[in-house]
């Protein structure tokens, strides 16, 4: 189970800069525009209503801010490495550096919910989560995180 | 000079019977036997009938001392026993306290009266005598048994035990008359009851209320609030026991009300009450046990051994069944409530009350007494620990409790210093930043270094740390700080991954239509918080659940006061979905399979696709 199907190369951003939540889901929301070619504002937006129910921060350091979006055709997703943690309100308490950004089409149901399963799964993993955080380049995080390395036993 | 060297002699002897009491607390822990047995065999061996040789039987200092002891000790059980903790308990443990008391003692007395031949008078006295469980023998023996007992039975026999004495020391007191006077009990009787719960309940009310405001009003000089509490607590029982008021439950109601409001000192005292109630103890059974002639007590014997039997096995039971019965407690429970009825040291003591007033017959009551108290704290206070477990009352840990070390904070009453070890199995060092929000940190010692809240961060295994908490939470931090028993252990390692926060304000619709659930009817339009509550009321704890679809669910994460503080919502299921068909609604049998059928054609179809 790989993630290559609802991300590209291009949506990987090493070592992003931010200072805050705000500004990383700001950065994020941007790539996933021009990715989409849809508006930057609609899509920081949306994921800002899904964080007023509760963070995306799901503990160990990882993030997984999502959201659907009327009118897309398919998940989108975008990864950051940020370059220090941000503070993220996560239930563990522990600030996030690994976020993974996942937006959805209005009517994806359970293809949303199992993508975000699918990325929980991936970053779940502490061996994973430890090289993706010691990669340098996209090139060496896409390959992480699309490779299928692992036969999930669970 | 004669008299001054008596004086010494007395001293010296007194002293030393404690110190051997005390040391042989050593041995009697190495082999579980309950330590007030060992007392009481102190006290025998050294009185008339052991090598001790003393001769004493001054029923009337037997008396006085035991009464002051039985005061404090009932103080002290009331000023721990948190009322708001409690809540649930507090029903059946009163029934059981008087209801409970007075079905024990009819029972003894109709059989005495029955099969024993003592006249019904003398048969209830008797059942009155050893009607109360003993508190020091219960609160003692269920904290060094390492016993952790389910909360609602832990409380409910604490609770029964701290408030039973008064009851049976009424009827006994009331049936004492009787037999003096061998009259039938009528309206005096009555009266004479009402009157001693209405005026002992008030005067202890009053105490406890003027003990407060005293407390916190006046400055004394530091290590005087615990005497202070101590003398008050013995004037309001002398004053109420003067007005035929019952002490007993005076000095037990006082005790509450002390230990249920903010007082300043409150560690001091209860810390230097926890060395009054041992001592105590150990002095009343010393002097018990002197006070008995074993050589007397075997003649005894067969009535002692079937009054004895008869409470374990058919009296206790009876009387525990019919007050728990309404409250819904289940068989085993009700089992394991009747063989924790341990008798003690009250029961011998208001063993003398009969030969103090001139009951005929009195060495009967006496000596029946102590042998009943015998027994049960042989038989039952040794089998504690097994029946707990036989009848699965017992959590499946050894109660290890944290060591909180506390510190008064002059000035002011609602906030007290706690300090705790920080264990590396402990909730605390587990999940350090999912601490209480009004445990205020203060400083960390680590590593030998002395470190303020800042600088040190968050809270690790091996720290000691201090905090500030209000007063009247400090009893729920130990289960924070105690290393935690191995299922919750490994639910709190068990990574969190994969669950969303949820605000509590958050509304449940909004959150289900995100994830395209259905909200139950009747939760529909709530927040999160509100939804709990709607479904766990004032059950609601860390760990509580609501389910939302076969694949999420909600979880409570930190609840305090009752309220929802943090939650989270669990997809985790969801990868397990990821493998069947999308299909959303709770998979029954036949859709599970089917489902599988059509993953399995599917992946033929598909070969490309990885298989798992």
């Amino acid at each position: 189970m790989d993630l290559s199907d609802l991300l590209v190369i291009d949506a990987v951003l090493p070592r992003l800069k931010s200072a805050n939540k705000k500004q990383a889901l700001q950065e994020m929301a941007a790539k996933a525009a021009a990715l989409t070619s849809r508006d930057e504002r609609d899509i920081f937006e949306t994921l800002m209503q899904r964080e007023k129910l509760g963070s995306t921060g799901v503990g160990h350091g990882v993030a997984i801010p999502h959201g659907k979006l009327a009118g897309l055709d398919r998940l989108v997703g975008v990864f950051a490495l940020l370059d220090r943690p941000i503070d993220f309100d996560s239930l563990d308490g522990e600030p996030v550096d690994v976020m993974f950004l996942l937006l959805a089409p209005e009517s994806a149901g359970a293809d949303h919910l199992k993508a975000l399963a699918r990325i929980a799964r991936v970053l779940r993993d502490d061996e994973t989560a430890a090289k993706l955080r010691a990669a340098d380049d996209a090139a060496a995080m896409y390959t992480l995180l699309t490779e299928n390395v692992r036969s999930d036993a669970a | 000079m004669h008299q001054i060297a008596v004086a010494n002699l007395v001293l010296a002897l007194g002293a030393t019977l404690i110190l051997l009491g005390i040391l042989s607390s050593l041995l009697a822990s190495r082999f579980g036997t309950p330590l007030l047995l060992v007392f009481l065999v102190v006290g025998m061996l050294a009185g008339v009938d052991g090598p001790g040789g003393i001769e004493f039987s001054n029923y009337r200092l037997t008396y006085l001392i035991g009464s002051c002891a039985l005061a404090i000790i009932l103080f002290d059980g009331g000023l721990r026993t948190r009322l708001a903790e409690t809540r649930e308990a507090l029903g059946p443990s009163l029934t059981l306290a008087t209801a409970g008391v007075a079905v024990t003692a009819i029972l003894i007395g109709t059989f005495g009266y029955l099969v024993l031949g003592y006249d019904l008078i003398e048969g209830l006295l008797l059942g009155s005598i050893v009607a109360s469980t003993d508190a020091a023998a219960v609160f003692f023996l269920l904290k060094t048994g390492g016993l952790q007992l389910r909360p609602r039975i832990g409380s409910t026999l604490e609770i029964e035990s701290g408030s039973n004495d008064p009851v049976a020391v009424f009827l006994t007191i009331a049936l004492t008359e009787l037999a003096i006077a061998h009259s039938a009990p009528g309206f005096g009787t009555l009266t004479s009851l009402a009157r001693q719960a209405i005026l002992g309940g008030a005067m202890g009310v009053a105490g406890g209320a003027l003990a407060t405001v005293a407390l916190n009003r006046l400055t004394l000089p530091g290590g005087l609030h615990p005497l202070f509490v101590i003398a008050l607590t013995v004037s309001v029982f002398g004053a109420t026991s003067y007005l035929d008021g019952s002490g007993f439950l005076a000095v037990y109601v006082a005790g509450l009300v002390v230990g249920n409001s903010s007082v300043r000192a409150y560690p001091a005292i209860s810390k230097f009450l926890e060395s009054a109630t041992w001592l105590c103890q150990i002095v009343m059974f010393l002097i018990l046990g002197l006070l008995v002639t074993p050589s007397k007590l075997i003649e005894y014997a067969p009535e002692g051994l079937a009054i004895a039997l008869f409470l374990m096995v058919i009296g206790r039971p009876a009387a525990v069944w019919v007050c728990l019965k309404p409250f819904g407690f289940t068989p085993p429970e009700i089992n394991f409530v009747s063989w924790v009825g341990l008798r003690g040291a009250v029961s011998i003591f208001l063993a003398t009350v009969p030969t103090l007033a001139g009951v005929p017959n009195a060495p009967m009551y006496f000596n029946v007494a102590f042998f009943v108290v015998l027994i049960s704290l042989l038989v039952q206070g040794w089998t504690i620990a097994p029946a707990a477990r036989f009848f699965g009352m017992a959590l499946k840990r050894l109660a290890t409790s944290a060591r909180r070390v506390e510190i008064d904070l002059p000035g002011q009453t609602d906030n007290e210093m706690v300090g705790y070890p920080v264990k590396p199995d402990s909730y605390a060092a587990l999940r350090p930043a999912s601490l209480p929000a009004w445990l205020k940190p203060v400083l960390v010692v680590r590593d030998g270094a002395v470190k303020n809240a800042a600088e040190a961060g968050q809270i690790k295994a091996g720290d000691y740390a201090y905090f500030i908490s209000p007063q009247d939470r400090v009893n729920r931090l130990d289960r924070l700080f105690a290393p935690l028993p191995a299922e919750a252990l490994a639910a709190a390692k068990r990574t969190a991954f994969g669950e969303f926060a949820v605000a509590p304000d958050a509304s449940l619709s909004d959150l289900a239509t995100f994830y395209e659930m259905q909200v139950p009817a009747n939760l529909a339009g709530l927040t999160v918080a509100e939804a709990f509550s709607a479904r766990h009321g004032n059950r609601l704890h860390a760990g509580s659940r609501l389910t939302l679809a076969a694949y999420a669910e909600l979880v409570a994460r930190v609840v305090e006061d009752g309220h929802l503080i943090k939650a989270s919502l669990r997809l985790e299921d969801v990868v397990d979905l990821s493998m069947r068909a999308p299909q959303l609604p709770p998979p029954t049998l036949v859709r599970r399979l089917y489902d599988r059928l059509r993953l399995r054609l599917s992946a033929q179809g598909k070969p490309a696709e990885p298989s798992k």
